[in-house]
């Protein structure tokens, strides 16, 4: 992507991924009468005073600093469903549950610019913080597993944050597996006389995931 | 070659290798300190950086000992507590190094050691990086390449911390806190 501030390491850093998370969608109820914006992503509005409207998440904190609306907040906000994703998490040690793709960014977003419009603000980013913690050990001890034979790793509903505080390690850990791996550092049994290096390399075991589907 | 800029590559390529010469050479007296003359003599034993001795192996002047850091003893530490070896010590490139040697002494074990050695220190890495404080001790064990590793993991972690914490969302570019130059 163009603006990476790192294209070498092709890594983002925390600021880019909340750039990215502001295009999300989210409901906001104007107080204030005006006409639909028109974007190249897509015309937002008309805005009409109480009338609930979606709008990217940067309008929606640009309007909320002018005092023009309340962020309505999202369903998977709420105090009873983090609280259950959160049970969830607990309960299955290798998977996890499904959340919005963007939720850490989104929820520091909404705490920093809508912190009124949110029941329990306590509650609620404790619950987060708390998931987040979580999952991110249930990555750890995924990311313990990861040997020489794992060629790809799969890993579902995780979020875009999680993803990118990973990546770098894993990178850099997959290409040295991979290279002290190679049938030329390792020779294999079967290497023995001029067989064609492809056939070994389709040869070397199942992909291993790190967890199940 | 495909490496050619790649500094790391580079230094690995100067790691000392001890070898002994098959044939004798006059006029590079300068590489074995102990030669009287100008030569060095057939049979003499002689420490080359890793790129020459590999050059002299291709053609047949020299054959090649096997290093040091990759001998029994250190293999049996490896064994016994692969995390609490003190790799650097040994050589800073223990793996490249180890990649680059085993096709020029044909042991078959030496490769199946590298990726016993990496596993199971790469599990302490991944366990330390990305948790919150670490012994200044556990770093000076770790080779180059284990350093990069950790080092890319506790770099993301401490942003993710700054950047939850927040603090001045706003950055000003650096061309607006110049002050105008008076006429």
């Amino acid at each position: 992507m163009a603006g990476q501030s790192d294209p070498q390491l092709s890594l983002f850093s925390c600021q880019e991924v909340e750039f990215l998370a502001e295009d999300e969608l989210v409901q906001i109820i104007p107080n204030m009468k005006m006409e639909a914006l028109h974007m190249i992503c897509g015309d937002f509005g008309p805005f009409l005073p109480q009338i609930a409207v979606n709008v990217p998440l940067w309008l929606a904190v640009a309007l909320k600093k002018r005092a023009k609306c309340v962020v309505s907040i999202p369903e998977w906000m709420s105090v009873e469903k983090l609280t259950q994703v959160l049970e969830a998490e607990r309960e299955s040690p290798r998977e996890f549950q499904p959340l919005p793709f963007h939720y850490i960014e989104i929820s520091r977003l909404i705490f920093d610019h809508a912190r009124d419009d949110i029941p329990d603000v306590y509650m609620v980013r404790s619950l987060i913080e708390d998931i987040r913690d979580v999952r991110f050990h249930k990555v750890e001890s995924g990311l313990e597993t990861i040997s020489g034979r794992t060629h790809a790793v799969k890993l579902k509903n995780l979020s875009a944050m999680e993803v990118n505080i990973v990546r770098p390690f894993v990178i850099r850990a997959l290409q040295a597996f991979y290279k002290h791996d190679s049938p030329q550092i390792i020779p294999q049994p079967e290497a023995s006389g001029s067989g064609s290096r492809r056939p070994q390399v389709a040869d070397r075991g199942p992909r291993r995931d790190l967890r199940p589907r | 070659m495909a490496r050619y800029y790649d500094l790391d590559d580079i230094i690995t390529e100067d790691e000392g290798t001890s070898v002994i010469f098959q044939v004798g050479a006059n006029g590079v007296g300068l590489l074995d300190p102990s030669s009287e003359n100008n030569n060095v003599e057939k049979g003499s034993k002689v420490d080359l950086p890793f790129w020459l001795a590999h050059e002299l192996y291709l053609r047949k002047a020299v054959t090649i000992n096997f290093p040091a850091c990759f001998n029994q003893k250190i293999r049996k530490e490896i064994q016994a507590d692969a995390a609490c070896v003190d790799l650097k010590i040994q050589c800073p490139y223990f793996y490249e190094f180890g990649c680059k040697i085993i096709p020029l002494t044909g042991d078959k074990t030496l490769g199946s050691f590298l990726q016993y050695a990496f596993t199971s220190r790469y599990k302490e890495a991944l366990s330390k990086s990305h948790g919150a404080g670490t012994s200044p001790k556990f770093l000076n064990r770790l080779t180059i390449e284990e350093t990069h590793l950790f080092e890319a993991a506790r770099c993301s972690m401490i942003n993710l911390k700054k950047w939850r914490l927040g603090g001045c969302r706003l950055e000003k570019a650096a061309i607006l806190g110049r002050k105008r130059k008076s006429v």
